[in-house]
């Protein structure tokens, strides 16, 4: 009997014989297995099914249920018992998913919806002060973001709220155009910044001072986009120019190709700029702006920034704001899908009712316009402008149209897109 | 420390409104070590001899020999067993009555070990449900074994216990131990005992004749002793939306995991992969998305193998939406190759089921097409077998006749085969 209270179903060649016996026994009397253990002395019964187990089995012999469950549990909890899993390793901490808000990985993916966090080329905000600030973003079809976008404030303890906003779209067609664009914006940006001329004291040589300044900007500009072309390309890097430079409520813009400057507000909606493109050659011709911005060569510019640039001395303005606004600077990217100022607009006021700086109100029109299709890299620069710190001039009229007539439509063109 | 790494196979470019991801998923590891030898864990091994009556004196003896020559291969330190198995499962070695139920293996215990299975002798019915019981109490009799594996030899069909009982005994013991299983002779089930196998992370074979049981006994032992990582898990990350379709091990063989997930947080589940040694394993992954607009990119998966909590290497799947079919039209050549590869294995296993059950017409035609696979992917393993099976007239249209006299262990060794893949890269 010693051998049935045994916890291991020992195999010996002594007990062998024994065994074998009683399992001859044991099948003889399967064919009525109900009584089968009660030969044997019973025991406690399974727990699975309630037939009666022999103390020397560790499982039911019917359903093969475990009869000692507390061993088993014992090991388990031993063997397999799972901290709380840490998939990552440190990382420093990232901006939230943009499609979802949740954890970027250190991977460059979102851990919630898996949503390529782009990267710094890819999408990249400023914000230099609390009314003035940006966003420059790959938009959705295109590989890469060529646009580029550079922005500069005065500080909070300066008399005047002066701010310098430039933005230059590269051009898809040329090589390297995406670090063309960011030299050429950051270059201008960093002029108009450290030197902002005031003229003599009186608005006409402010103005004049400041018109210097946009052209001398645009030719340090071209001059970076040069530094970064290969002398011998066959396909010259390039770009267009849009600046502003806002003093108090006064603003001065230039710009080269397509990107845009329009003051947008309840009292006033305005595109300052003209576009250098054979869209506005058409439009000028007599096309609907509608017509003209949606056809074969909507996007070829006419005018650019680059080694193979004919001209570079950019379309000039000014505009003296009366009633509270936003300053626009924008790449094709947004204006593709709101062109008209009362349309833009709309958009505009609609995103900055929702709050936030300037640039969460940008993020907005980025994502609004990446919401239409995202055909084009977008990039949008916005300072809220304030009328009554106009103190420099009594209103000045509105100059939409620039000062520049000089330029005649040139028969060179590129395609932007 | 082993060495993981990883490399993805893949198209990630999906057409506008595409949705379904495919990727071959490759893992390698190097300095593995040797089972129980690394720091991480004792490793535990079991030998496990059918005993039935149906053996035979020839069967027995070589039985015996192979089982002393695993003992030979089984590395000083290492936990160990030895079962003898007929309806009932016996401890024949250590000869203990209770308590701890494994012996680390020394001179001494390996010559014992020797001499217990020296009186084996051939008795009795089968019931591996009963054999497979008596291994997990085995190794839960000593406390915190890292690895624990077992060599499961048989003769026969499972007679003496219900298909339940054997479903059970596999069910409890998943996840706790691997065994890989040998079957002698002719005389038992193949897709009984690749279903042991599979669930238990191990593989099957067929040893036609006694004499080979030694060498083949050799090698499993050494190939354990070799897996120096005890216990690893592929983990499959999916972003919230999506749905796995499958996860496959594709090589060297062909398992289905899809049902095996653990789920590790609400986005990943974790899959067992048992242990490892210095080896590279294949795994094919579908995964279904919400279709983005073309120019989106996304992170479809990330595929990791991890060790406890650790993950050791990752590799990233990827969908980004093109509206360029010279790009969105291509198949990966590695996801092409794997999925004739898993076609071959279903096509082999449907075609000789049929063929047991004398359904020549449905046989004919899963086996041609099994032959016209194994030849297009270059499967000379698997061209061979069918062969010996079926007369190939037509490789090309997949035009075969069966075989009027079949040899059944090639029978048996086509089918056990049939999930072993051979691999696109050299």
């Amino acid at each position: 009997m010693t051998d049935e209270r045994s916890a291991w179903p020992l195999w010996t060649a002594d007990q062998r014989a024994g065994e074998l016996a009683a399992q001859q026994q044991r099948e003889a009397e399967q064919l009525t297995a109900d009584q089968e253990f009660s030969t044997l002395g019973l025991a406690a019964p399974c727990a699975e099914c309630g037939r009666p187990v022999r103390p020397d089995e560790r499982y039911c012999e019917n359903c093969g249920a475990d009869v000692h469950p507390e061993v088993a549990a014992q090991s388990a909890a031993g063997a397999r018992s799972e901290a709380t899993v840490k998939l990552n390793r440190p990382v420093q901490p990232r901006p939230a998913c943009l499609e979802c808000g949740g954890e970027v990985d250190s991977d460059g993916y979102c851990q919630t919806c898996g949503t390529k966090a782009p990267s710094a080329r890819d999408r990249f905000e400023a914000g230099p002060a609390d009314w003035v600030g940006g966003v420059c973003d790959r938009g959705v079809v295109h590989s890469r973001n060529e646009d580029a976008m550079a922005l500069w404030a005065s500080p909070a303890s300066a008399s005047t709220r002066d701010a310098v906003l430039v933005v230059c779209d590269g051009v898809t067609s040329s090589q390297d155009s995406d670090v063309a664009s960011l030299a050429a914006a950051e270059r201008a940006r960093d002029i108009l910044a450290s030197s902002q001329p005031t003229g003599l004291g009186t608005t006409d040589s402010h103005d004049a001072a400041l018109e210097a300044a946009l052209i001398g900007a645009a030719a340090q500009a071209n001059e970076a986009v040069i530094a970064h072309t290969a002398a011998d390309s066959a396909n010259a890097a390039s770009c267009t120019f849009a600046a502003a430079v806002v003093h108090g409520a006064r603003i001065h813009w230039a710009t080269l190709g397509d990107s845009r400057v329009y003051f947008l507000g309840e009292g006033a909606k305005v595109q300052l700029s003209t576009d250098h493109s054979v869209a506005e050659e058409l439009i000028r011709a007599g096309s609907s702006r509608h017509d003209a911005e949606s056809g074969p060569q909507a996007h070829a510019i006419t005018r650019w920034l680059g080694r193979d640039a004919d001209d570079i001395v950019p379309t000039v303005g000014v505009f003296a704001a009366t009633t509270d606004g936003w300053l626009v600077v924008c790449s094709d990217g947004l204006w593709n899908y709101a062109s008209e100022p009362a349309a833009l607009a709309a958009v505009l006021l609609e995103a900055a009712d929702q709050g936030g700086s300037p640039t969460e109100i940008a993020a907005r029109l980025v994502k609004w316009a990446n919401a239409q299709g995202g055909k084009d890299n977008v990039t949008v620069a916005l300072a809220h402008v304030v009328a009554t710190l106009n103190t420099t001039s009594p209103a000045a009229s509105p100059d939409p149209s620039g000062s520049d007539g000089a330029h005649p439509a040139s028969t060179n063109v590129k395609e932007t897109n | 420390m082993a060495l993981f790494t990883s490399a993805v196979y893949q198209n990630e470019f999906l057409p506008d409104g595409g949705t379904d991801v495919n990727a071959i998923v490759t893992i390698a590891c190097s300095g593995a070590g040797a089972a129980g030898q690394t720091g991480s864990g004792d490793a535990g091994e079991i030998i496990i001899v059918d005993t039935s009556g149906s053996m035979g004196d020839r069967n027995m003896q070589a039985a015996k020999q192979a089982a002393m020559v695993a003992l030979d291969h089984i590395l000083d330190g290492t936990y160990f067993a030895v079962v003898a198995g007929n309806h009932k499962a016996y401890l024949a070695y250590p000869m203990v009555q209770s308590g701890a139920g494994m012996v680390r293996m020394d001179a001494r215990t390996r010559a014992e070990s020797r001499r217990a299975i020296s009186f084996f002798r051939a008795d009795g019915g089968t019931a591996m449900g009963n054999w497979l019981n008596l291994a997990r109490a085995l190794f839960d009799s000593i406390g915190g074994l890292a690895q624990k594996h077992a060599i499961l030899l048989t003769d026969g069909e499972n007679h003496n216990e219900t298909q339940q009982q054997l479903d059970l005994a596999i069910r409890n013991s998943a996840g706790q131990f691997q065994v890989d299983c040998r079957g002698i002779g002719v005389d038992w089930k193949v897709a009984e005992i690749r279903k042991i196998a599979q669930a238990l992370l191990g593989t099957v074979d067929i040893i036609p004749n006694p004499s080979q049981l030694g060498q083949a006994f050799a090698e499993m032992m050494q190939k354990s002793m070799g897996r120096g990582v005890a216990q690893a898990d592929l983990r499959v990350w999916i972003p919230q939306g999506a749905q796995v379709l499958f996860v496959r091990q594709v090589s060297p063989t062909v398992e289905d995991l899809t049902q095996r997930g653990v789920p590790v947080n609400p986005l990943t589940q974790a899959y067992p992969t048992g242990s490892w040694g210095d080896e590279e394993r294949d795994y094919h992954l579908q995964v279904r998305l919400p279709a983005k607009s073309v120019g989106q990119e996304q992170l479809a998966g990330r595929v990791q193998l991890s060790v406890g909590t650790e993950v050791l290497t990752q590799g990233l799947v990827k969908a980004k939406w093109s509206s360029d079919t010279n790009l969105t039209a291509q198949i990966n050549p590695e996801v092409a190759h794997y999925t004739g590869q898993t076609e071959l294995a279903t096509a082999i296993q449907e075609g000789l089921a049929a063929k047991a059950v004398g359904d020549e017409r449905t046989a004919t035609t899963k086996l041609g097409r099994a032959a016209q696979l194994a030849v297009r992917t270059g499967n000379a393993e698997a061209t061979a077998k069918l062969r010996k099976v079926i007369d190939i007239d037509n490789a090309e249209t997949g035009t075969v006749r069966l075989k009027r006299a079949v040899d059944k262990a090639d029978e048996m060794a086509l089918d056990t085969a049939s999930t072993k893949t051979t691999r696109i890269r050299g």
